[in-house]
C-alpha cells in the first residue's frame, strides 16, 4: 500500500491521507473516492506522500478511482493551489472548480443517455402537421428532416426545452432511438474578415508571442473589432494544432458570439461552458475540452478552470466586467487566474475591454502588460454623438426629459430602433408615505422594499422577500402611498402611454424569467418586431442590433452617490458600453444621457469619447487615497443573527491583525465598520478593511490572520476573506 | 457602528384629549372645480383629487358678508368615484375632514361624504 494526500470538499484547510494498493502508479490530479466519517466523498490526489503525521494503523483505504472522470491536469492542479493560497481558502475545495459537474456528489455517473435519434417514418408524417404556434417544435422537426440521425447534445443545444419534447415524440414513436454517427470532420476555412492596420499589428504581436507567455491589452473602443482580433489569433492558435480558452463574462453572451465564433471558425469544434447549462451537457463539454477534442472552448468565469492539454492562447473578453468575480465561495478574479494560467502554461493571454479595469491599465503602463490599441472603429460611420439634457426639469413627463421624448418620436417616425437604459427593475425603487415620511422596508435587511406593480407586491433586491402592497400607511393609516422614483416597469407604462403606436418591450430580469424569452425578445428585436425597449444592463453588454440608433439613459447620476470607490469607474464603462449599442451598422447612432450635474468630469469625458482622461482622474484619486491599483485590498467579513456577536468577534480580529501587521511591515488593519448594507436577510453584516501597498506582505498577513480565524472565530458568526475586493458593500 | 434612527413625526406638544372628543368635521357647500385624472394607490385605491369653491354670505362681527373660499380635497376609495362621476362646475355638499399632506402645506378636505345640496338639484351656474 502506499499514501495518497487527497483534498475534499470540506470546509477545512488541510488534506487528508489515505491508503492505496501500490500496484497502480497514481499521479496527482487523479480523481478518487473515498469515506471521511460517514461521508462518501469525491475528492482530488494533490501529493503522494512517503509518510504520514497519521498512525499507518488509523488511514483508511479509498474506495475507488474515479476514473470515469477526466483528471485534473497538472496545470490545473497548480491553479486551484494558486488560488487556494491567493484567496484564502481551502484547496479541496478551491479544487471542486476543477473537477466537472457531474462528479460532485462522489457517487459513480450514471450511464450516458442514448446519443442519437432519427426521424421514423410516422414522425415524418406527423411533424408535418405541427401547429404554427410551435416553433420550438419546427425548429427541432427541421433538424431531423434530413433523415439522418443527429446527436441528442446538438438537438437540446437549439432549446433548453428540447428534451421533454423528444421524450414525447420518441413515445409516439416519432422518432427512434440510433447509433450516434460518426462526427463528421469539420473542414473550411477561417472566414475571417479583413482586418484594419490596428487590428492586423495587434493580431501579429498576439500570434509572434504564440509560444511563450505575454500578456496583451487589448485596448479597443467600441466597434473597433476587438472579437475580430481575437478571431484571428485563435484561428492562428487552432492552425497550429492548440485549443483556444475564451471567457466572456455573461451567459446571455454566449449564443450570439457562439455562432459568430462558428461561422468565423467552421473547423474548429466549439464547446460552451457555463453554469446554466445542464449538467450532463457541461460533463460532455468538459471531456471534450479534456481530450483535447474542443478546439474552442468559450465560458464564464468557471471555465478558466477547464482542462486544455493542448493550451495554446487564453482571451478574456470584457476584462473589466464585475462578473469574472466570484462573490462567495473562492472570491476568484477569473481574469487574474486566466493571467495566471496563461503563465503557468507559457502562452499568450489577451484582455479585450474598451474601458480596461485601473488594475489592467496600471500593469500595462509598469509595462508588464503589453498595449495592444484599437483607436478606430473598425466599422465605418463615427462614434454616437452623446448628449447630456436635464434630468429634472419642468417639461420632464415621467421621468422622460423632453428632448429624450422629442428623439424617440423622431426614431419612432424614422422606423428606427430605441433603448431606453435604467439600471433598475420593478415599478419604482420604493414607496413612501408622504403624510409621515414612512418608507417600505424590508424587515430583513437595511434596504428599501421595491414596488412590483404588475405582480402587486413589495420585494427586497437583496434577499428576495416578497410581501402585498399594503393598503395603508401602516404607521399613519394614508391610503395615498407615492410609489417613488422609477423602475424599468413604470417606465414601459410611461411609454406606452406616450407611443400608444409603438411596439414596446421591456427587457429585465422579471420580463426575462421563463426560460426562452429572452432568446424571442432577442429575435423579436433583431427582426425589427419591436420598437423601443426598456431594459437594465442585461440588455447591452455585447448584443449587436443593427436596427437600434438611439439610447437613452435614466437615472445614471445614481452612482454618483455611490460610496463605492470603484461605482464612476464603473459608471464609465457601462455608459460607454451603452452608447455602443447605438448605431453600429450604416445608421449613426445617438446617445441621450439624463443627468443633473452634465459638468461632471465622468460625463465631459464621456462627450469626448476619451477614456485616457476619465482614466487619468480614477488613477490620480487611487493614488491620492492608496486604493487600488495604487495599494491592494482585503476584507474580512463577518455576518451573524446578533450584532454584538460580529462586533466582539471583529475586535479581536481587529487587535490581533494590529498585532500581526506590526511583524509585517506595511500593511495596515482598519477598524470594524457595518457594511454599507449593515443588515442582510436577517443577518448583520460589518467588515474590516485591510490594505497594504504590496501583495507579497499582505498575503504573509493573510496567511498568519486567517490561521486565527479559523481557530477563533465563534460558531455564530460567519466569516470570508475576500482579497481584491470589488465592492466594499 | 451607529444606526440611523428612524425619522421622527411631528408631534405638537399639547395636552391630549382621548380621539374621540376630538372634532374634526368639515361640511362645504361648494362648487367642483379643476378635477384631476382618476388615480389609483399601488394597492389599486382609487384617488382624486380636485379643487373646491365655496362662496357664500356669512356673519363676521355682527355684521354680514360675503365669502369665497377654495381649497384642495381629495377622495379615497369609493367616494373617489362618486366624486369623478360628478360634473365639474356643479354645486356639492361635501363632508368630510381636514389634513395636511406634507408638513407646511395647506390643509386639504379629505371627502368622506358628497350629497346633493339642500334646495334644489344640482345648479349649473
Amino acid at each position: 500500500m502506499k499514501l495518497l494526500r487527497v483534498a475534499l470538499p470540506v470546509p477545512v484547510f488541510r488534506e487528508f491521507d489515505y491508503l492505496a494498493p501500490a500496484a497502480e502508479a497514481v499521479l496527482p490530479g487523479r480523481c478518487v473516492r473515498v469515506r471521511l466519517g460517514p461521508r462518501r466523498l469525491l475528492g482530488v490526489v494533490v501529493d503522494l506522500p512517503l509518510e504520514s503525521p497519521v498512525p499507518r494503523a488509523t488511514l483508511l483505504a479509498i474506495d475507488s478511482y474515479a476514473d470515469d472522470l477526466p483528471q485534473v491536469p497538472p496545470d490545473v492542479l497548480a491553479l486551484a493551489r494558486f488560488a487556494a493560497d491567493y484567496y484564502q481558502y481551502p484547496l479541496g475545495l478551491a479544487l471542486q472548480h476543477a473537477v466537472p459537474p457531474r462528479g460532485r456528489q462522489g457517487a459513480p455517473l450514471r450511464a450516458e443517455k442514448p446519443a442519437a435519434y432519427r426521424l421514423t417514418a410516422a414522425g415524418a408524417a406527423g411533424l408535418r402537421n405541427l401547429p404554427a404556434r410551435a416553433s420550438r417544435q419546427a425548429q427541432l422537426a427541421a433538424a431531423l428532416a434530413g433523415g439522418q440521425s443527429i446527436a441528442r447534445a446538438e438537438l437540446l443545444a437549439n432549446s433548453p426545452a428540447a428534451g421533454a419534447v423528444l421524450a414525447r415524440w420518441l413515445a409516439s414513436g416519432w422518432i427512434e432511438l440510433a447509433a450516434p454517427e460518426q462526427d463528421p470532420e469539420r473542414e473550411g476555412t477561417a472566414l475571417l474578415p479583413d482586418l484594419n492596420a490596428a487590428q492586423a499589428t495587434a493580431v501579429q504581436a498576439i500570434v509572434a508571442a504564440a509560444a511563450s507567455f505575454q500578456t496583451f491589452l487589448l485596448h479597443g473602443v467600441t466597434a473597433s473589432g476587438k472579437t475580430e482580433v481575437y478571431l484571428s489569433a485563435a484561428a492562428a492558435a487552432i492552425a497550429r494544432g492548440q485549443q483556444v480558452l475564451m471567457l466572456v463574462p455573461e451567459i446571455n453572451l454566449t449564443p450570439q458570439l457562439a455562432d459568430r465564433i462558428r461561422r468565423a471558425l467552421p473547423f474548429a469544434r466549439i464547446v460552451l461552458l457555463h453554469s446554466n447549462l445542464p449538467d450532463a451537457q457541461r460533463l460532455v463539454a468538459w471531456r471534450q475540452a479534456a481530450e483535447g477534442d474542443a478546439q474552442f472552448v468559450l465560458g464564464t468565469r468557471l471555465a478558466v478552470f477547464a482542462p486544455l492539454p493542448r493550451l495554446g492562447l487564453v482571451v478574456v473578453d470584457e476584462e473589466h466586467d464585475m462578473s469574472y468575480k466570484q462573490q462567495d465561495g473562492l472570491r476568484y478574479v477569473a481574469r487574474d487566474l486566466a493571467v495566471y494560467r496563461a503563465r503557468l502554461r507559457g502562452v499568450p493571454v489577451v484582455l479585450g475591454s474598451a474601458t480596461p479595469a485601473m488594475e489592467t491599465l496600471w500593469q500595462a503602463r509598469a509595462g508588464r502588460y503589453l498595449l495592444l490599441p484599437l483607436p478606430e472603429r473598425a466599422i465605418a460611420g463615427a462614434p454616437p454623438a452623446i448628449r447630456l439634457v436635464p434630468q429634472r426639469d419642468k417639461q420632464t413627463i415621467g421621468g422622460i426629459a423632453a428632448a429624450l421624448r422629442a428623439a424617440l418620436a423622431a426614431n419612432l417616425a424614422r422606423g428606427e430602433q430605441s433603448l431606453l437604459f435604467i439600471n433598475r427593475r420593478g415599478y419604482a425603487p420604493s414607496l413612501l408615505c408622504a403624510a409621515c415620511a414612512w418608507a417600505a422596508q424590508c424587515h430583513r435587511c437595511s434596504a428599501r422594499l421595491v414596488v412590483h406593480l404588475g405582480e402587486q407586491c413589495l420585494r427586497c433586491h437583496h434577499c428576495g422577500h416578497e410581501e402585498p402592497v399594503p393598503r395603508a400607511c401602516p404607521r399613519c393609516g394614508d391610503q395615498d402611498l407615492l410609489p417613488l422614483g422609477f423602475g424599468t416597469q413604470r417606465l414601459e407604462g410611461v411609454l406606452r402611454e406616450l407611443f400608444p403606436a409603438a411596439r414596446i418591450a421591456r427587457v429585465d430580469a422579471d420580463s426575462t424569467r421563463r426560460k426562452g424569452t429572452w432568446a424571442s425578445l432577442l429575435q423579436a428585436i433583431l427582426d425589427r418586431e419591436l420598437d423601443i425597449l426598456v431594459g437594465t444592463q442585461m440588455m447591452v453588454k455585447g448584443h449587436d442590433f443593427p436596427g437600434l440608433t438611439l439610447v437613452g439613459v435614466l437615472g445614471a447620476d445614481n452612482a454618483l452617490y455611490s460610496a463605492d470607490f470603484r461605482a464612476t469607474e464603473r459608471l464609465f464603462a457601462q455608459l460607454t458600453q451603452v452608447s455602443g449599442r447605438a448605431g453600429r451598422a450604416d445608421l449613426p447612432g445617438e446617445v441621450i444621457i439624463q443627468t443633473d450635474f452634465p459638468a461632471h468630469p465622468l460625463y465631459q469625458s464621456l462627450l469626448r469619447h476619451d477614456y485616457e482622461a476619465h482614466a487619468e482622474s480614477l488613477l490620480a484619486e487611487r493614488r491620492q487615497l492608496e486604493l487600488p491599483p495604487c495599494s491592494r485590498l482585503a476584507l474580512l467579513r463577518a455576518e451573524a443573527a446578533q450584532r454584538s456577536a460580529i462586533e466582539s468577534f471583529l475586535a479581536a480580529a481587529h487587535a490581533e491583525g494590529q498585532e500581526l501587521a506590526r511583524e509585517s511591515g506595511g500593511v495596515r488593519v482598519f477598524p470594524a465598520v457595518a457594511a454599507r448594507m449593515a443588515r442582510r436577510a436577517g443577518f448583520e453584516r460589518a467588515h474590516i478593511l485591510v490594505q497594504s501597498a504590496a501583495m507579497r506582505p499582505l498575503q504573509d498577513f493573510l496567511g498568519a490572520w486567517r490561521a486565527w480565524l479559523v481557530d477563533n472565530a465563534p460558531r455564530n458568526v460567519r466569516w470570508a476573506l475576500d482579497v481584491d475586493p470589488q465592492e466594499l458593500d | 457602528m451607529p444606526r440611523r434612527p428612524p425619522p421622527r413625526r411631528l408631534l405638537l406638544p399639547l395636552p391630549q384629549l382621548p380621539d374621540e372628543l376630538k372634532q374634526n368635521r368639515l361640511t362645504l357647500t361648494a362648487i367642483l372645480k379643476s378635477r384631476e385624472p382618476l388615480r389609483y394607490s399601488p394597492a389599486g385605491i382609487p384617488i382624486l383629487n380636485c379643487r373646491l369653491v365655496h362662496q357664500s354670505e356669512q356673519v363676521e362681527a355682527g355684521l354680514p358678508r360675503s365669502v369665497t373660499c377654495e381649497i384642495p380635497a381629495v377622495a379615497v376609495g369609493e367616494v373617489a368615484k362618486v366624486l369623478h362621476s360628478k360634473q365639474p362646475e356643479t354645486e356639492w355638499q361635501f363632508t368630510g375632514f381636514l389634513a395636511t399632506k406634507r408638513r407646511f402645506e395647506t390643509a386639504e378636505l379629505h371627502i368622506v361624504e358628497i350629497k346633493e345640496t339642500p334646495r334644489a338639484g344640482p345648479q349649473d351656474t
